[in-house]
């Protein structure tokens, strides 16, 4: 049985969020908030009230309106997702409190960039500076520099989703020191009739000092999502012991504007994986 | 041009925490800041040379061309990045500019701990005159 149990007064102009069950481990949901889709002045101002005076202030200092918004509408997001994960009680957002600590691991990671973002400087200069030999090597071999610019931001978005899952910073793992790439997946999956299965190709990840040795404990997925944005996800691989199979990894997509509506997209047009593999 | 917000941990703001920790056992990068009109003291706090104010225009220019600022937007040595629309990626490529605006060499751990354009000023400053030391 459901206890709803409100520890704060609701602000009686939203209606509660629609409460969910907790990911069971080794699941990955996916929350997106496309911020031309939210026009409502009256809404963007009820998300600012589950802010605190903090993140209010941090979004009051991003220059220009375009900005402001987007501040404001990726700490509601934050707010409002996690809220809707409370099974026995009904969270308000408003009373979540985040601290910041610096020995939390995270165990996920998540990147995510425009397609059609622009690189200032010269791609293979920049990968020549930053990425590995091996990446540099293959981002020379594209000919075409809008898919080498594709296929950069794709790298950008997973290198950057992995040391984020480390949980050590951008310093501890420079990007040089590892390879992402991808490999046709040679590996047995195992998925329940019904759900589907993406089989792209899998992306992996080496250690520059220790190619082969070290154990990959890593999964990723590479997306594209509305048809305008690149994310990289990286999760711990679920251990299974003695078998050589691996699991996909499972993951749920919602597309939301809170308070408003939730839509599942996984399967659909707006998801498409373009790397790893998924059950989604 | 659509953008997406997606549900994530703001890393930039914890690996920075992470960093100003990690300062003291750096060596180089142990600076202390000092800004007018008064003196800033941060956990792990840095010191470096005052930058020039031709330096600071040089670091603005090079911001507003990559964040692509309107016109007349406001930019100063205070201006934070990240409150500019900057993420890790523009950043990274701010650095890059500066590498070749300054014929210097900016490591990781140094890259991660600027945060406004006073701080990559002062990092270019304390990196030229390594240079010619």
């Amino acid at each position: 049985m459901n206890i709803r149990c409100f520890p704060r007064k609701f602000s009686s102009a939203l209606p509660p969020l629609v409460p969910l069950q907790l990911p069971s481990p080794m699941e990955t949901h996916l929350w997106y908030i496309l911020p031309n889709e939210v026009k409502s002045v009256a809404l963007l101002n009820q998300y600012s009230e589950l802010l605190s005076p903090c993140e209010r202030e941090n979004v009051n200092r991003m220059g220009g309106d375009q900005l402001k918004k987007r501040a404001l509408l990726a700490r509601a997001l934050v707010r409002t997702t996690i809220a809707r994960y409370q099974t026995n009680c009904q969270m308000n957002p408003r009373s979540l409190k985040f601290r910041k600590n610096i020995y939390g691991k995270p165990e996920i990671g998540i990147d995510v960039e425009g397609k059609q973002r622009k690189i200032k400087n010269d791609i293979i200069a920049f990968a020549q500076r930053y990425f590995s030999p091996c990446e540099v090597k293959l981002l020379t071999a594209i000919s075409d520099s809008e898919i080498q610019r594709q296929e950069f931001i794709k790298l950008w978005t997973l290198k950057e989703a992995y040391v984020k899952a480390l949980g050590k910073g951008f310093s501890a793992v420079p990007f040089k020191t590892f390879t992402i790439r991808f490999k046709a997946s040679t590996i047995r999956c195992f998925h329940l009739p019904g759900n589907s299965v993406s089989e792209a190709s899998e992306v992996i990840v080496e250690s520059s000092d220790d190619p082969k040795n070290l154990p990959n404990n890593w999964q990723f997925a590479l997306l594209e999502v509305a048809a305008s944005h690149y994310v990289a996800i990286c999760t711990e691989k679920d251990k299974i012991v003695g078998g050589e199979a691996n699991r996909p990894m499972k993951l749920t997509v919602r597309k939301t504007i809170p308070f408003v509506e939730d839509v599942c997209v996984s399967g659909t047009d707006a998801v498409l994986v373009l790397g790893g593999i998924i059950e989604q | 041009m659509a953008s997406l917000t997606g549900a994530s941990l703001n890393f930039t703001s914890l690996s920075s925490s992470f960093r100003r920790t990690q300062l003291p056992l750096r060596g180089i990068s142990n600076v202390k800041s000092v800004s007018f009109p008064s003196l800033r003291m941060q956990p792990g706090f840095r010191v470096s040379c005052m930058a020039k104010p031709e330096t600071v225009d040089k670091v603005c220019e090079i911001v507003r061309k990559q964040l692509a600022l309107p016109d007349g937007s406001s930019l100063t040595g205070e201006s934070k990045f990240a409150e500019l629309g900057a993420d890790s990626l523009d950043t990274v490529e701010i650095v890059m500019g500066l590498e070749e605006e300054f014929g210097i060499s900016v490591e990781e751990d140094s890259a991660q701990s600027i945060s406004t354009v006073q701080d990559a000023a002062d990092l270019i400053e304390m990196l030229k005159e390594k240079n010619n030391a």
